[in-house]
């Protein structure tokens, strides 16, 4: 007789037909890793009667979700894995992991002393010191602080003519925007308020939280969840229509994960969050709005790259649509690979060559075509493309606002 | 989102017409769930321009004029659409749930097409487990053109089968190459 019913994640519907280990790209890089089934589902069977069949190397899953889009049986590979992790896995660099998780300390830290710690940052003494440190990948390209915060500049500089539009969202900057490219956020306003929308920030906002519990930090993951979920309720009952963001993982980490690894019930909310092309593309399709793009210069030759969490959420299709609008683009959607940094994962020493490694197809397709620039809706492939190849990245929504 | 046609399953057979579609100059989708292992045919159809979107899944029934299948939503798209003058349901059999079984019925899940099946479940295996089994030949049953029926001698108009998901023992290349003849 059953006597538990246990089935998270639908685990028991597994098969153990190994189409998921066929495209994971740790599997191919790293023979110490098992393999998202043999880490997932199978070994969960195992767990559940002893603990201390936990396999110390779950640590090397990139959480890229590439093997819950293969799976035929709609079994959530990749959250069980991330439930393994945080049920039974151990921290060997706590205070490191703690620095390049915890985004929102560090950047109000770092920020108000941008020109200090970018120039520290790129001093090969002060990275050589980070590595021996730390463990911190000395050949690790960091992303720079912004001096102004983009909530900063919104307050001052957009917020006083928000009040004139009379349908308005709440934009979902994340701390990539808020601490490091605040020109992203100020391409979203551009768009939104040329398309009629205003903007407003939530009431509070932190950090969706994704590096924090990849990192073992669940606890404080769930604080800010709780947070986040609360301000997106607080807006959307002021009248925001919907959540945007400009990050397809803090798009995932919102609309699944805060549900899927932390058990939240975010069912009033999670269909509300939307990712700004994604969105973009559904209102003007209705003709809810109107949106005009000139050419950014014939031809522009445009690399599309399918991020890891845009292939899981299925949305490449309308960041690659709505970049097809503008005139003169020519648009190549590359082969949807990981880029390998997959967030803080490839900033550590112990996983920078595999990182490297995952990544080498893309960047040699990259450089094949030989493209003007690439377009990627994830800020962590940005930095990881940028490094890796000589190219530059721009997010979509900068692209569009460009062509306006 | 508009295309010229739509493939509901992106297995070979799947892929197989829409690969043929595209080189006739058609604007083609495929949606499938998970990712199947048919590498070569998935990248020649990307390659052809064809639009992949792997590990989402069409939601069962679609929004249909008379006998005519306008459009369908898929899981992961949400709001929008896919609408297509033709729609292929290449979804396979059990192990893909292009087919799905009770104890003792067998359907189809997205539109509830016409499945040929043995009705006496004492028949739907032999004791010879190295036989050819009889569930193996269930399947939607189509018209000349390869089109589902609705019901009882109700034709979906614009939606055709192809691959496994057939009634019958099923060369799978020949069924999609056959779809593709008669959509071009």
């Amino acid at each position: 007789m059953q006597e538990l019913d246990l089935s998270p994640n639908d685990f028991e519907l597994c098969l153990k037909c190994n189409l998921c280990t066929t495209v994971c790209p740790m599997m191919a890089a790293n023979p110490h890793y098992p393999g998202p089934k043999q880490a997932g589902p199978d070994g969960e069977r195992y767990r559940l009667k002893d603990a201390a069949f936990y396999d110390l190397t779950l640590k090397y899953c990139l959480n890229c979700k590439r093997c819950e889009v293969a799976c035929p049986s709609d079994v959530r590979v990749g959250d069980i894995i991330q439930n393994a992790r945080i049920r039974f896995g151990r921290q060997h660099n706590p205070i490191r992991d703690f620095m390049l998780a915890n985004t929102d300390l560090v950047g109000s830290l770092a920020s108000p002393l941008a020109p200090v710690v970018n120039s520290a940052l790129g001093f090969k003494p002060v990275r050589l010191a980070l590595d021996s440190l730390m463990g911190v990948d000395r050949r690790r390209v960091f992303p720079s602080y912004s001096k102004e915060r983009f909530s900063s500049w919104f307050r001052k500089n957009a917020l006083p003519r928000q009040a004139r539009f009379a349908r308005k969202i709440a934009y979902f900057h994340g701390c990539y925007v808020e601490y490091n490219f605040p020109q992203l956020g100020k391409d979203l306003v551009r768009i939104l308020n040329e398309a009629g929308y205003g903007v407003e920030l939530l009431p509070e906002e932190k950090c969706c939280g994704v590096a924090l519990l990849s990192n073992g930090f669940s606890r404080q993951a769930r604080r800010q969840a709780e947070s986040n979920i609360s301000a997106f309720r607080k807006a959307l009952s002021g009248g925001a229509e919907a959540i945007l963001t400009t990050g397809s993982t803090c798009t995932l980490t919102l609309r699944e994960e805060y549900s899927n690894i932390l058990g939240m019930d975010v069912s009033d909310v999670a269909s509300c969050i939307h990712l700004a092309t994604e969105w973009l593309y559904g209102k003007l399709e209705s003709g809810e709005i109107s949106l005009k793009f000139k050419s950014l210069g014939k031809p522009l030759r445009v690399a599309y790259h399918s991020a890891c969490h845009m292939v899981k959420l299925g949305w490449s299709i309308f960041s690659i649509e709505m970049l097809r609008r503008i005139p003169g683009l020519q648009l190549t959607p590359l082969q949807p690979q990981c880029c390998g940094i997959a967030g803080t994962f490839g900033f550590k020493k112990e996983n920078y060559d595999y990182s490297q490694k995952i990544g080498l197809s893309l960047f040699d397709e990259i450089r094949e075509l030989n493209p003007d620039l690439v377009a990627t809706d994830c800020e962590t492939c940005k930095w990881q493309i940028e490094m890796s190849t000589q190219y530059s990245v721009l997010n979509p929504v900068s692209l569009l606002s460009a062509a306006l | 989102m508009r295309f010229d046609t739509v493939i509901i399953g992106g297995g070979l057979a799947g892929l197989i017409v829409g690969c043929g579609l595209l080189e006739a100059g058609q604007k083609v989708v495929a949606v499938t769930r998970g990712l199947s292992l048919n590498e070569a045919p998935r990248n020649r159809f990307i390659s052809l321009g064809g639009e992949y979107l792997p590990g989402d899944s069409v939601l069962p029934g679609g929004e249909w004029k008379n006998d005519r299948l306008l459009r369908v939503y898929t899981r992961n798209l949400g709001k929008t659409p896919l609408e297509a003058d033709n729609f292929i349901l290449s979804t396979g059999k059990f192990f893909s749930r292009g087919l799905v079984t009770s104890m003792d019925s067998v359907r189809e899940p997205l539109f509830d097409c016409l499945v040929d099946y043995e009705h006496d479940r004492s028949r739907w295996c032999t004791n010879e487990f190295f036989d050819r089994q009889p569930f193996e030949d269930f399947g939607v049953r189509v018209d000349d053109r390869h089109r589902v029926f609705l019901e009882e001698g109700r034709i979906a108009e614009n939606v055709y089968a192809a691959g496994e998901i057939l009634a019958g023992q099923i060369d799978i290349e020949e069924s999609a190459l056959f779809v593709c003849k008669n959509l071009i």
